[in-house]
């Protein structure tokens, strides 16, 4: 099997251009064309599959990523808009054997169940924290409101966040006001 | 061998192996580490080398001729590898099987292949398909061809659909009826014609679907061999290679389908899809593998759960149901070869629910019409039944001025009645009234109900909802590929890691966590160390994958059969190692040991080491097999009518009960939930966690559906529902906190006692907002019979009462 393969590039039939991103904390240069979406340029030229594709419209929040640490979906930006700019995947945020506190918060409220839907979730709660690490529950609502999900119901992924956010705490108690 | 196990437990005890026990041991999900990091390889990341893409050409008439097609511009185009048109597809091809054949259950029947030939039946029908070196070559292709066409009359309303003189969906049938059900039992004619209280009442209920996050896709590669690989997300990967094999004309073993992680199944991948052959004749023709992935739009083509129910039931002064008479129409669309229209059968089948109702005459309608074909649809029908019999409780009980919840018990199925026959089902067990007296007290119904009065006086539209449903599971359709059994492999190796091949699948829902324990519980492993490969049919044993609820209640029971006969070695040759006899051997936590003499012990590497290097040198060791292979059939099928002609194609029987609360604005309709409880009877729980993550994901489906989800068609025919912008699922802050109970009534038939989990909670979440949105709405007089429970839909209804 292989990854290398740019499933969507076609030199015939649109202008391209050379751009470079920082991703994942590497520096990599890739063609793309000019109407190529960031979602396709990451999944398809640079290989990162853990970004999805849920709907190409911006609605559902599967294809999240961050782009100079403001969060976007993905499938709503031109891959040329986003040149040298700074891209963090899903996959940054942890490995198998080193998951970040957020993704253990997930995995150990069962804050998934197909997996689908986890960029979209992963970073809204991790934005979410780093402004709020005491959300209510009605916040931590809102903050996920722009991600779909079709297997939860969302009860679990409000419960992640919740311990999530908790471990935050206990990592970096913020002095009493 | 295919056996058939007969209760191991009784009822009182806890059924569960030690290990099993959430008290004892809290599992994660298998793989979350992997699906958290972004490798959970789905269709979409599979990258095969050459691979090229697929866009088709669809239908934008509901009906027309096509009088000609011309690809040669699609052809010319750059990147353009190959185009298909319906009548070389149709040369290529037998007819696509049935997943559920109408013709079985006495229904007409229809031909489908993977493109149109001459006619298209529905917008959206495949007419052509165009491969490119990319996607976008490919999709740029289709806009191409050129297709002359001829429109013809449609008909897209069922009941228009019934009419004399109604466009035909197929001329080869006397009109668009495909099938009518009946199903019976006593008087219920001369009961009703003759009662003193009756009532009579419709429900519409809208065309919606399940909407996976991932949408299908196929990957067809052939090898140099001639062998075709399918890489499909589908629920049923080896029905789908038989049926590919007829629709190819090519030997089954000559074709393996593979089945990667799936985002998300809930009947939506069911297969009978035309694109599953067509993927493999653009890849045969091309010689390259070709990819087609389904758009969202494409996606929302498929329908589900449209019916109309009109009932009359008679009653007596105490609430009880004494006759029920329900007619049912499901517009099902163009048929198709999916596993869709099946949920026909099923919404009149589940009927009269968990209610002693012994006089009844339902009879459910299989229409066509010109909109795409169903698929299945998680609760299959159950939620049409649930929200008629659920509807029909509350009108009577606001006839006799009765709590909504009083009737309901007056009228369960008493708990000394089981085994039960009723419809089509042999009920297996249920404590039905302790359900419903659980979800009460844990929603707080006493109190709900005196916020209401305090609400009413304010003038504001407050209701509140009970609903119940009885979720029939684990089907089983003798002369289908829908079978009740699975099977699965146990196989331990040298270093005493543990693989476990089923033929079941997961969707997504995470059953192989839970065979993964059942295994490693019965061999005193670590479910760490139990691996479980689903969804590969050159791996897996022949099986039918994931529909029912039925994965761990058969794929996970097969898999403890099959850990029991590894097990009897493991503690024969643990025996003869640690000089005892086996009876004396516990297999827990990686080590077998004397029981009452622990330290007498050795690890199960140890053992399984021993099994494979040292049988027949050692005496006394003598059986070197690690692995087996068993089939679990459930025991509380009747496929063969008794004496009394009654048949079960459904071995259990699930239930939930809901309470919830709405608050209805008079001036927009609009509903706002604000409170739910539901309690859920799934018979024996092997993983908490993960049944109530089914049970909420699916009240969340049902709310979905009750309130927001429609896929609508415009005039023309024509689906005007493409995107989540229109097709509205819930979101995270349309939801209040769901308060999740659970009762255990294990199945007497059923291996563990296992009921199946994963689609009860749609139907009941759907009847309890029904029934809360038509409480909130009786102060004004008004009543909303039409789904889904939509501010225009609600606020017609408030107008229509106004006006009268
Ligand atoms: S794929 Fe980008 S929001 Fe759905
Ligand atoms: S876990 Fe399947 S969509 Fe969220």
């Amino acid at each position: 099997m292989s990854t290398s393969q740019a499933s969507n590039l076609s030199p015939q039939s649109t202008p391209g251009r050379s751009i470079t991103l920082r991703v994942n904390g590497e520096s990599r240069s890739v063609e793309c064309h000019d109407r190529q979406l960031l979602v396709e340029v990451v999944r398809d030229q640079l290989a990162l599959k853990g970004t999805h594709v849920g709907c190409m419209n911006g609605d559902c929040g599967a294809c999240t990523l961050e782009l100079d640490g403001q969060i976007v979906k993905s499938c709503l930006m031109l891959a040329a808009s986003a040149d040298g700019g700074e891209v963090n995947t899903v996959e940054s945020l942890g490995s198998p054997d080193e998951l970040a506190p957020v993704q253990e918060a997930f995995w150990n409220n069962d804050g998934f169940q197909c997996g689908f839907c986890l960029p979209g979730h992963l970073f809204a709660a991790r934005n979410l924290i780093e402004s709020n690490d005491a959300p209510s529950d009605d916040e931590i609502r809102e903050a996920i409101a722009g991600n779909l999900c079709r297997c939860t119901g969302y009860q679990s992924i409000v419960c992640s966040i919740r311990d999530a956010a908790a471990s935050a705490r206990a990592e970096s108690p913020r002095a009493s006001v | 061998m295919t056996e058939t196990i007969t209760p191991r437990f009784v009822a009182t005890d806890d059924p569960r192996p030690e290990s099993v026990r959430p008290e004892l041991e809290q599992i994660r999900r298998k793989d979350g580490d992997l699906m958290l990091t972004g490798r959970g390889g789905y269709l979409d990341d599979t990258v095969l080398p050459g691979m090229l893409h697929a866009a088709i050409l669809r239908s934008p008439y509901a009906h027309a001729r096509i009088r000609g097609i011309d690809t040669s511009a699609a052809e010319a185009a750059s990147g353009v590898r190959f185009v298909l048109t319906g009548a070389q597809a149709k040369d290529q091809t037998s007819p696509i099987p049935h997943y559920f054949d109408p013709a079985l259950v006495g229904g007409r029947t229809a031909d489908f292949r993977p493109l149109a030939v001459d006619e298209v039946i529905y917008a959206g029908e495949p007419v052509a398909a165009v491969v490119g070196v990319t996607l976008n070559d490919a999709e740029a292709a289709v806009a191409l061809i050129e297709v002359d066409w001829e429109p013809l009359p449609f008909v897209i309303d069922a009941e228009k659909a019934l009419e004399q003189g109604a466009p035909k969906v197929f001329d080869t049938w006397e009109d668009n009826a495909m099938i009518r059900l009946p199903f019976v039992e006593g008087n219920a004619g001369p009961i009703i014609d003759s009662a003193k209280h009756t009532l009579e009442g419709e429900l519409r209920i809208q065309r919606y679907q399940t909407a996976p996050l991932e949408t299908r896709g196929y990957i067809a590669s052939w090898g140099t061999d001639g062998r075709l690989t399918l890489h499909a997300s589908a629920q049923n990967p080896h029905p789908l290679r038989s049926h590919l094999s007829k629709t190819l004309g090519m030997p089954e073993n000559q074709i393996r389908v593979i089945a990667p992680r799936v985002g998300g199944g809930f009947g939506h991948k069911f297969h009978g899809y035309p694109e599953e052959p067509l993927v493999a004749l653009l890849s045969r023709a091309v010689g390259a593998p070709v990819k087609w992935l389904e758009t969202r739009a494409e996606c929302m083509l498929v329908g589900a759960r449209e019916f109309i129910h009109r009932f009359k039931v008679a009653y007596d002064e105490d609430g009880k149901i004494l006759a029920l008479r329900d007619r049912i129409i499901a517009d099902i669309g163009a048929l198709g070869a999916s596993g869709g229209w099946g949920m026909a059968f099923i919404a009149g089948m589940a009927l009269p629910g968990p209610y002693r109702v012994k006089h009844y005459d339902v009879e459910s309608t299989a229409v066509v019409t010109h909109k795409a074909p169903w698929n299945g649809a998680r609760s299959y029908g159950k939620e049409s039944a649930a929200l008629a019999y659920e509807r029909i409780m509350d009108l009577v009980a606001a006839e006799l001025s009765l709590d909504p919840a009083e009737i309901r018990r007056r009228n369960f199925i008493p708990p000394e009645e089981f085994p039960y026959w009723t419809s089509m089902k042999h009920l297996d067990s249920g404590e039905y009234a302790a359900a419903l007296d659980h979800v009460l007290k844990l929603g707080g119904y006493d109190q709900l109900r005196e916020e209401q009065a305090q609400a009413r006086s304010q003038n504001r539209l407050v209701g509140v909802g009970v609903g119940f449903e009885l979720t029939p599971e684990g089907g089983d359709f003798s002369g289908t590929l829908l079978r009740g059994f699975d099977t699965s492999t146990v196989r331990m190796d040298p270093t005493g890691t543990v693989t476990v091949l089923t033929g079941v699948t997961s969707p997504g829902t995470g059953n192989e966590t839970g065979i993964a324990q059942v295994v490693a519980a019965e061999l005193g492993v670590s479910p760490h160390d139990v691996t479980v490969v689903q969804g590969d049919t050159d791996r897996c044993p022949y099986g039918y994958g994931n529909f029912s609820s039925r994965s761990m209640t058969v794929g996970g029971a097969a898999a403890l059969l099959a850990a029991r006969d590894v097990r009897a070695t493991l503690v024969t040759a643990a025996g003869v190692l640690l000089e005892t006899t086996p009876e004396q051997v516990r297999l827990a936590h990686g080590r077998a040991s004397v029981v009452y003499e622990p330290d007498r012990n050795l690890s199960i590497e140890e053992l399984t080491r021993a099994v494979f290097v040292r049988t027949l040198a050692v005496h006394g060791l003598d059986q070197a097999q690690l692995e087996s292979t068993r089939t679990y059939a459930p025991s509380n099928v009747h496929n063969v009518p008794d004496e009394l002609g009654r048949s079960s194609p459904y071995p259990s029987f699930p239930y939930s009960a809901h309470v919830s609360t709405v608050e209805v604005d008079r001036e927009t309709g609009l509903v706002k939930l604000q409170n739910y409880a539901g309690v859920h009877d799934c018979g024996t729980i092997i993983n908490p966690k993960m049944v109530e993550g089914q049970f909420l994901g699916a009240i969340t489906m049902g709310i979905g559906g009750a309130l927001w989800e429609e896929l609508k068609y415009a005039p023309d025919g024509r689906l005007a529902t493409k995107s989540f912008k229109h097709y509205l699922m819930p979101r995270a802050n349309d939801l209040p906190w769901i308060k999740v109970g659970h009762e255990v009534t294990p199945s007497p038939f059923a291996m563990l006692g296992m009921k199946g989990v994963g689609e009860s909670g749609v139907a009941g979440a759907i009847a309890s907002l029904a029934n809360a949105v038509n409480d909130a709405l009786r102060p004004l007089g008004a009543v909303i019979d039409q789904m889904p429970l939509s501010a225009p839909n609600v606020l017609a209804a408030i107008r229509r009462a106004e006006r009268s």
